[in-house]
């Protein structure tokens, strides 16, 4: 990584007059504040109203779309608040488990064609469409998928495994989903621990595997708690995933509040859904920020 | 385990037992990661219905079936459509908005970049959410430059992060060179400053091309019937069938995105990229 910082000359504070060059932002600032900033207040205003505010003349404020989720006699919100949890979370834990050696390896390669082979490997399942990923493991894992189809054709087992509609099958595509997302933040952060302080514990006598338990792992610990941040967030907003691989087993808070938009059509519970959703993935994502700020501040580590 | 050291003595090294099971186990986690869309090129080819090992042979069929369908046409080019807009929408936007950013001495300048960014961290499918109640409140119904829009907002932040990334890796000294030399502000921007950042801007296009082309969350609630982008009619059409023609389409993203990181690396480096 490039640490030229340190020799670029700060600009003086008396320099830090806007120029003409900033007038650029105009037309960005203006598709933030029409296309982000006023729908997401519009969602959060249309999640107290009974109904459309312009077009109906009878909608009033009301907190009944939060009670309704509060309240949930059917027990249906809370499961799925449960259940998107749940699958966020297993994800989460086996990204971890398949991203941290890989990102590992990346981090400590000197071969510098190597690296750029592992990182474009790491990069092309990112840039694959989410609906072609979640295509490549139904293919894999239906009844008569890559697996069950192989696996009984050597006769190893006489009925299908239930592989897919299931919560196994969306865990499963979500890491290979979100998996790269965990070893690009990882390799940073390892890629910034000196790797002298490793070697220096194995030239007082720690094996390979101490002074990795003891050393690396330990200064790697932020980075983990951000990757996992950053996967779980983005795990439980995923909605493609668990509509096609949960089957009818799977219900979680994206796929309610697309059912509340398209079958339903009651986009102000929709909105109330949405606002819970987006509380959930703002506190998780500020914690993610202010980790990967104090790692990347810190210059004793760099 | 090895008993002695780490030495500097890279060459003959003895066979190592630890070493090998450390690259084998990162082989087979990478084989994870690709063999699922090696699997979806076996099946786009696969004359059969459903995969079986060894492959029975090779054909053409789906592609066939894939071109020939006015619906999945109509997805591709509604898509390929919307796509380009986007690209050219996000270049400009997004291009201006780095360059204001890193050259414009804006106060809160952190506070800006983070909130241009923000797209990226939230949840689409809310945005898309939040977008679709926003023409609902506002009475227009959900016209296709409503959706070019909701694409170049969350296509924006890949154009600024490239470009971004090539803005702070040149020397600043060469454009203070030329206004040492008497080139006028405009001078240097035109002649120094554009130039430098073309790769980074370029780069930032062809990502938002694809995060375009491959949109789903965002795109859900925006289409229309009969006006569905390629990513949603292949998502309906996968609840019903998983037949290779889904597979021939994937192969057109799966090929996109391989050219995708051949352009990036060659334009700009991944380091660059994954570095912001």
């Amino acid at each position: 990584m490039i640490l030229r910082h340190d020799t670029e000359p700060m600009p003086a504070p008396a320099a830090l007059r806007p120029s003409p060059i900033a007038w650029l932002i105009a037309p960005a600032l203006l598709l933030f504040v029409l296309f982000f900033v006023l729908p997401f207040s519009v969602m959060a205003v249309m999640s107290v109203y009974s109904g459309n505010p312009v077009t109906n003349p009878n909608a009033f404020l009301t907190t009944r779309h939060y009670m309704r989720f509060i309240v949930d006699d059917a027990d249906i919100f809370h499961d799925a608040l449960w259940a998107t949890l749940k699958i966020g979370f297993i994800t989460t834990v086996i990204s971890l488990l398949i991203g941290y050696p890989l990102a590992h390896w990346m981090a400590r390669m000197q071969s510098r064609l190597g690296h750029v082979l592992v990182l474009m490997a790491v990069i092309a399942p990112l840039l694959t469409g989410i609906v072609v990923r979640t295509f490549a493991w139904m293919t894999i894992l239906q009844d008569k998928g890559v697996i069950n189809t192989t696996l009984m054709s050597w006769g190893l087992i006489s009925k299908p495994l239930p592989l897919m509609y299931n919560e196994f099958g969306t865990v499963v595509a979500l890491v290979h989903i979100y998996v790269p997302f965990m070893v690009l933040t990882l390799t940073g952060v390892i890629g910034r621990i000196d790797e002298r302080l490793e070697q220096a514990a194995r030239s007082l006598g720690a094996g390979r595997i101490r002074a990795f338990v003891e050393v690396t792992l330990p200064l790697s610990l932020p980075g983990v708690l951000a990757g996992s941040l950053l996967v779980f967030a983005l795990s439980i907003s995923a909605y493609v995933t668990p509509s096609l691989m949960g089957g009818n087993d799977v219900l979680t808070l994206p796929m309610l509040i697309a059912q509340q938009v398209g079958t339903s059509f009651n986009p102000n519970f929709a909105g109330a859904l949405g606002m819970i959703l987006l509380v959930v993935c703002l506190i998780i994502v500020i914690a993610y920020n202010k980790i990967l700020t104090r790692l990347t501040g810190e210059k004793g580590l760099a | 385990m090895s008993t002695t050291p780490a030495r500097l003595s890279p060459n003959r090294v003895p066979f190592d037992a630890g070493r090998a099971a450390y690259i084998g186990l990162n082989l087979v986690l990478l084989a994870f990661l690709l063999l699922p869309i090696a699997i979806v090129l076996v099946f786009a080819f696969n004359p059969m219905p459903y995969i079986s090992f060894p492959p029975v042979g090779i054909s053409l069929r789906w592609f066939d079936k894939f071109f020939s369908s006015s619906d999945f046409m109509n997805a591709l080019w509604l898509s390929l459509w919307v796509a380009g807009c986007v690209l050219v929408l996000a270049v400009l936007i997004g291009g201006a908005c780095a360059l204001a950013l890193a050259r414009g001495n804006l106060p809160g300048r952190s506070f800006l970049t983070a909130f241009f960014m923000s797209p990226l961290m939230l949840p689409a499918i809310l945005t898309g959410l939040a977008l679709f109640q926003s023409y609902l409140l506002v009475g227009i119904g959900r016209p296709v430059w409503g959706l070019i829009m909701a694409h170049t907002l969350v296509a924006v932040p890949y154009v600024l992060r490239t470009t971004l990334a090539v803005l702070h890796n040149f020397d600043r000294r060469i454009e203070e060179a030329a206004a040492v030399l008497g080139a006028s502000p405009t001078r240097v921007f035109f002649e120094v400053t554009l130039p430098l950042i073309r790769p980074g801007v370029f780069a930032g296009g062809v990502f938002a091309f694809i995060v375009s082309f491959d949109q789903f969350p965002v795109s859900l609630f925006l289409v229309v019937p009969k006006g569905e982008t390629l990513p949603v009619v292949l998502f309906n059409y996968m609840k019903f069938d998983l037949d290779g023609a889904i597979a021939a389409a994937s192969m057109v993203s799966i090929l996109l995105a391989i050219a995708v990181v051949l352009v990036l690396e060659r334009l700009i480096g991944l380091k660059a990229y994954v570095k912001l």
